[in-house]
């Protein structure tokens, strides 16, 4: 069947569309890049969504928890490997999703009378400093992209994903605090899981908001510890 | 999915043990130890590497970090010692970050005794075999206290109740320690200024009857490498710590 151009592009059409339906139960997730570090945030159940990846790497994802968990083995795997056989140095989130995830995702998505994996994720690298910081939009199709600004929204919707990044850019100053940080993304997180507009909604209070029955799951690529790791998780009272 | 970094790494191939050849000379000799005191476990050793007679290095690092709460100290064939306590580092953070959660101490331990075996082969053929310390502390764990194991070549390894150590010039330190155990003063119930100084004269000692173990030079700020192990982690001593716990210290 798939041996004909129009069965097999009409199959990948409805692998896509299947693949975006199952997406529409997902909640957004979020990276920033800060003077501090870069902060990951997402809702979930605790440990479902922001994960350590390597000692300057974090994830942060949506989709099906299996395949979220699929896509961070891989990550890990790989970026171990290379940081046994070379040096830690040597991992870096472009060779990593270049030459390993995003091949996995792209190969996966092809694979038509194989399950999908269904999952939409941000990479986040630590540099020296917010200007070496590096955060990378990867799709569940092997397609990536990287940030041009400091602010980075995974979400179902790419439309959606640019509006709620450019309210969070202009609604953030250097100087403000983490918890700032955390509670303009939550109210980023509130309107876009209800559909609605960033036009005209005023910035948040400095203490993020509790969601009932999920976790608020935060963590830090803290670019004041002193390493070899520099992920940890934060809690917000 | 298991966490297990080794099984991701080829399997190590070693030269056949039958046949003749001529043996390259091992890098090896060293005091390395370990011991109880009133804060936690204090690990130390000296910075020497030789080759035969020969002086290989004064400024090699034995006693090495394997994640914030397991040090190891190496004794034995430098290059099999440095990859284990590399590939240990790499499989202890490799378990961490994959299962959500840090290895219990009786895993790590273990993981060591493994390497040692698997590098039965070069033991035996005389050209790499490792006798390594380790301490470690249960994490998460509110009264877990730090712990000393050493090994044996073949990856034995035994809980040490008071101190342990490896290398040549233990042989002189063990009955300092023995000594000091029974009829003190104890190096358990010392702070640990004064198991630093211990620590020093403990290496001064070695060095005084074994050409292979590097000494202390006070007045250079030379000492040894030490570091104290509890449940707030790892803290290392650097010389100019050491120098002042030195100069406070009572002949």
């Amino acid at each position: 069947m798939i041996e004909e151009p129009y069965r097999w592009l009409d199959a990948i059409s409805n692998r896509r569309e299947y693949i975006r339906d199952r997406l529409k139960g997902g909640t957004p997730v979020f990276a920033v890049s800060r003077p501090e570090g870069i902060l990951l945030l997402g809702v979930g159940q605790g440990q479902s969504k922001v994960f350590e990846i390597y000692d300057r790497h974090g994830l942060a994802a949506l989709g099906h928890p299996v395949d979220i968990e699929k896509l961070r083995q891989a990550a890990i795997e790989a970026a171990h490997l290379e940081g046994f056989n070379r040096s830690a140095r040597d991992v870096t989130l472009r060779r990593l999703i270049s030459f390993s995830l995003s091949s996995t995702l792209k190969n996966a998505f092809e694979q038509i009378f194989a399950p999908p994996i269904i999952v939409e994720s941000i990479f986040a690298e630590l540099g020296d400093s917010p200007a070496q910081d590096i955060l990378a939009r990867l799709h569940y199709d092997g397609d990536h992209s990287y940030a041009t600004s400091r602010v980075l929204v995974a979400h179902r919707d790419s439309a959606a994903e640019a509006e709620a990044a450019e309210w969070i850019n202009d609604n953030l100053t250097a100087a403000d605090p983490l918890p700032k940080v955390a509670s303009v993304c939550l109210a980023a997180w509130q309107l876009l899981n209800e559909g609605k507009s960033f036009q005209g909604v005023s910035v948040p209070t400095d203490t993020p908001p509790q969601i009932s029955g999920k976790v608020l799951e935060v963590a830090l690529l803290d670019r004041q510890r002193p390493g070899p790791a520099y992920y940890r998780p934060l809690q917000f009272k | 999915m298991t966490g297990d970094f080794l099984a991701l790494l080829p399997k190590t191939t070693f030269p056949s043990l039958s046949g003749e050849g001529r043996h390259p000379t091992p890098l090896e000799a060293t005091t390395v130890f370990a011991f109880h005191c009133a804060e936690g476990v204090i690990i130390g050793g000296d910075h020497r590497a030789t080759a035969g007679h020969t002086i290989f290095s004064d400024h090699t690092e034995k006693i090495l970090e394997l994640d914030s709460h397991s040090l190891i100290a190496i004794a034995g064939v430098p290059a099999m010692a440095f990859e284990m306590a590399r590939t240990l580092q790499t499989a202890f953070e490799f378990y961490r970050r994959s299962q959500l959660q840090t290895m219990s101490l009786a895993a790590k331990v273990r993981a060591l005794s493994k390497l040692l075996r698997d590098n039965l082969p070069a033991t035996l053929q005389g050209i790499g075999a490792v006798s390594p310390v380790f301490a470690g502390i249960e994490t998460g764990d509110p009264n877990a206290q730090p712990v000393i194991f050493f090994y044996d070549p073949l990856g034995a390894h035994f809980e040490a109740a008071a101190f342990a150590g490896s290398g040549s010039g233990m042989i002189t330190i063990k009955s300092v320690l023995h000594y000091l155990e029974h009829w003190g003063p104890h190096p358990a119930e010392m702070p640990v200024s004064q198991a630093v100084v211990l620590a020093n004269r403990l290496l001064m000692t070695a060095a005084e009857f074994d050409a292979a173990t590097g000494g202390v030079h006070a007045d250079q700020l030379e000492f040894a490498t030490v570091k104290l192990l509890n449940a707030q982690g790892i803290r290392t001593f650097s010389p100019q710590e050491q120098a002042a716990f030195w100069k406070d210290a009572k002949l």
